[in-house]
């Protein structure tokens, strides 16, 4: 069980780095519910995918999911440029259109097949250890997730790494960007890109709830906590991880769900410092008016 | 101010290493079964530990994932089911995709571990196709009795090969199993054909029921498909309203883990074409009732199946 558990507090660490970092430039964006609107808006793409394959198969879904999780944030910058849509707008009105799509997709040409994202997508955190990646060779070479989930924050690191510039500018100052001429729609893309494909791949190793938590609990709390944007990355990314670890041992204790009780420490994490945070929390707010009073 | 970050940081890592005191459990069922030098068996939906258990009896510890009355479509897996399925010695699912994801997880443990895919032992010719797609197969095995009395036997023979001390101990059981099996296929065939036959149509909400269709000569109409995220449409709804008015359909079903709402839709239609219609009673469908209750075995949860439909429809 203790390698279990290191494989199960390590996907989760992963998992929640990749998904917090994003998470931050989603919230400054105002587009933190992307990562529930891509959960939805992979239905029709899964259902495509089976009716032209035929096959329940991982890869096939990952490509069908992870096809229209790309369509669904162009959508969502679509309405919102062209049709001066609020973002928050424009993406309930994509994710559920597609989401609606996919089940119409399922009742007129799939009723008869066991089809949707519980079902052949969404994984689940407590058996990434049984799923090993074995070479043909015979080695044995750890959950097959970690190494997907791993090769993700590499690339993801790389791209914010490299483009932090960029990405700062067009998600603080888009006027600002574009007149030193960072183009905002491009980065825009780019940056949603990062975020569909993680989220596909993320879905398919914990399951969608921890994915959705993690993209808005961790980058929200750091929120709370600082102005700057590098501390914000680190902070979350931090308290992602700590909530990983955190709810693996919830989740032991109660015998319970490991992604239900990562995403409620998640949840603890916020109240507490929406509490108790040095600049924004509910008694340092309290005390100021004292202290101005006093002085 | 600048500090302060970290120092909640710190708070918290307190908070996590609190969490981290919570300690692992020692003696788990699994443990105890080895302890008395029994096999210990997991599988996934409690119809299939039924089967198990039948032939094994008292030589190993069967346990099934799944409790009762869970819809083995949505189950949600708890951190223990991966301790438990570490303490296996040999691991049985129902497979042709009735755990979905889950099944596929258990697909690739089997180069680690015994897993065995009970479906596995049966004939791709009995096995039920959906007529759109050829690969995906309807997974709800269990309700030909003939056919799940097959795969009783290939599991025993299964079991036989593994653990050769008690194969002949399994072989009784399993023969003594197969005749209570034979008797109650021959049972359901008779219930069943005291039913006229133009009244011999069973409507429930979601397609479960097709094994049983076929094995007893019983005409079988779902509302909706296998899955339960597709919702039923309005023209479903009024089509089987007017089918079930034209044949004069005596009574429904629902299922006991499968919501009642899409049913009790057409029960409303079928009310306003002023077809008297009733609710023929609760089916069990993915999973057995609870344990110690009627329906807490397979042969009881047949049982309670064919007497609900035959004393509705008669």
């Amino acid at each position: 069980m203790n390698l279990d558990a290191f494989w199960i507090i390590l996907t989760g660490a992963l998992v929640a780095i990749c998904c917090s970092l994003l998470g931050c430039f989603l919230i400054l964006r105002r587009m933190a519910m992307v990562g529930d609107a891509i959960s939805h808006a992979v239905l029709p793409g899964i259902v495509l995918a089976f009716l032209f394959s035929g096959s329940r198969e991982v890869w096939t879904m990952l490509l069908g999911a992870a096809l229209l999780g790309v369509a669904c944030t162009f959508l969502i910058e679509f309405f919102h440029k062209k049709a001066n849509v609020p973002a928050d707008a424009s993406i309930g009105v994509t994710f559920t259109w597609l989401f609606a799509l996919g089940i119409i997709l399922i009742s007129v040409y799939a009723g008869q097949v066991d089809l949707d994202q519980d079902c052949v997508l969404y994984g689940e955190i407590a058996y990434v250890p049984l799923d090993i990646w074995i070479t043909p060779s015979g080695l044995n070479l750890g959950p097959r997730t970690v190494w997907i989930i791993g090769g993700v924050l590499v690339v993801l690191l790389l791209f914010i790494g490299l483009f932090y510039k960029q990405l700062y500018l067009t998600s603080f100052d888009p006027a600002f960007a574009a007149a030193i001429g960072i183009s905002t729609t491009l980065w825009y893309y780019l940056l949603m890109g990062a975020v569909s494909l993680t989220t596909v791949a993320a879905f398919e190793s914990v399951g969608a709830i921890l994915v959705v938590a993690l993209m808005v609990g961790p980058p929200a709390t750091a929120y709370l906590l600082t102005d700057d944007l590098k501390k914000m990355l680190l902070i979350s990314a931090g308290l992602g991880t700590l909530a990983s670890a955190g709810g693996f041992y919830l989740a032991l204790w109660l015998n319970g769900s490991v992604a239900g009780a990562i995403s409620v420490v998640i949840g603890l994490q916020f109240l507490l410092v929406f509490v108790f945070s040095p600049s924004h929390g509910l008694v340092s707010r309290r005390r100021k008016p004292a202290l101005s009073a006093q002085g | 101010m600048k500090l302060a970050p970290k120092r909640w940081l710190r708070c918290l890592l307190f908070l996590a290493l609190l969490l981290c005191a919570a300690c692992e459990p020692v003696n788990t069922p699994g443990a105890k079964a080895h302890q008395q030098g029994k096999l210990y068996i997991v599988t996934t939906t409690g119809i299939l530990r039924d089967a198990v258990a039948n032939v094994v009896g008292d030589r190993a510890v069967v346990t099934a994932l799944m409790g009762p009355g869970v819809d083995p479509h949505l189950y949600k897996a708890a951190l223990g089911d991966l301790q438990t399925l570490r303490e296996a010695d040999i691991i049985i699912y129902n497979g042709l995709h009735l755990e979905g994801k889950m099944g596929e997880v258990l697909q690739k443990l089997a180069r680690q571990k015994v897993v065995w895919a009970a479906a596995e032992g049966l004939p791709d010719s009995k096995l039920y196709k959906t007529p759109a797609f050829q690969n995906s197969y309807d997974p709800h095995i269990w309700f030909d009795v003939s056919l799940w009395s097959q795969l009783v036997e290939h599991l025993s023979q299964k079991l036989q090969q593994q653990d050769a001390r008690h194969a002949t101990y399994y072989q009784e059981n399993t023969r003594r199993y197969r005749a209570k099996l034979d008797s109650l296929h021959q049972w359901t065939q008779a219930e069943i054909a005291t039913i006229p036959a133009p009244q011999r149509i069973l409507i429930t909400a979601h397609d479960a029921f097709g094994y049983l269709g076929r094995a007893y000569h019983i005409q079988v109409q779902g509302l909706q498909g296998i899955s339960t995220v597709s919702e039923f449409g309005l023209q479903d709804v009024s089509s089987l309203v007017n089918f079930i008015v034209r044949r004069k359909v005596k009574a429904v079903f629902v299922e006991s883990s499968v919501s009642q709402k899409a049913i009790e839709a057409v029960l409303e239609g079928c009310r306003q074409k002023g077809h008297d219609i009733q609710l023929g009673g609760t089916l069990y469908s993915d999973a057995l009732g609870e344990e110690n209750g009627p329906a807490g075995t397979y042969v009881g949860m047949v049982r309670v199946n064919v007497g609900t439909i035959v004393k509705a429809l008669r």
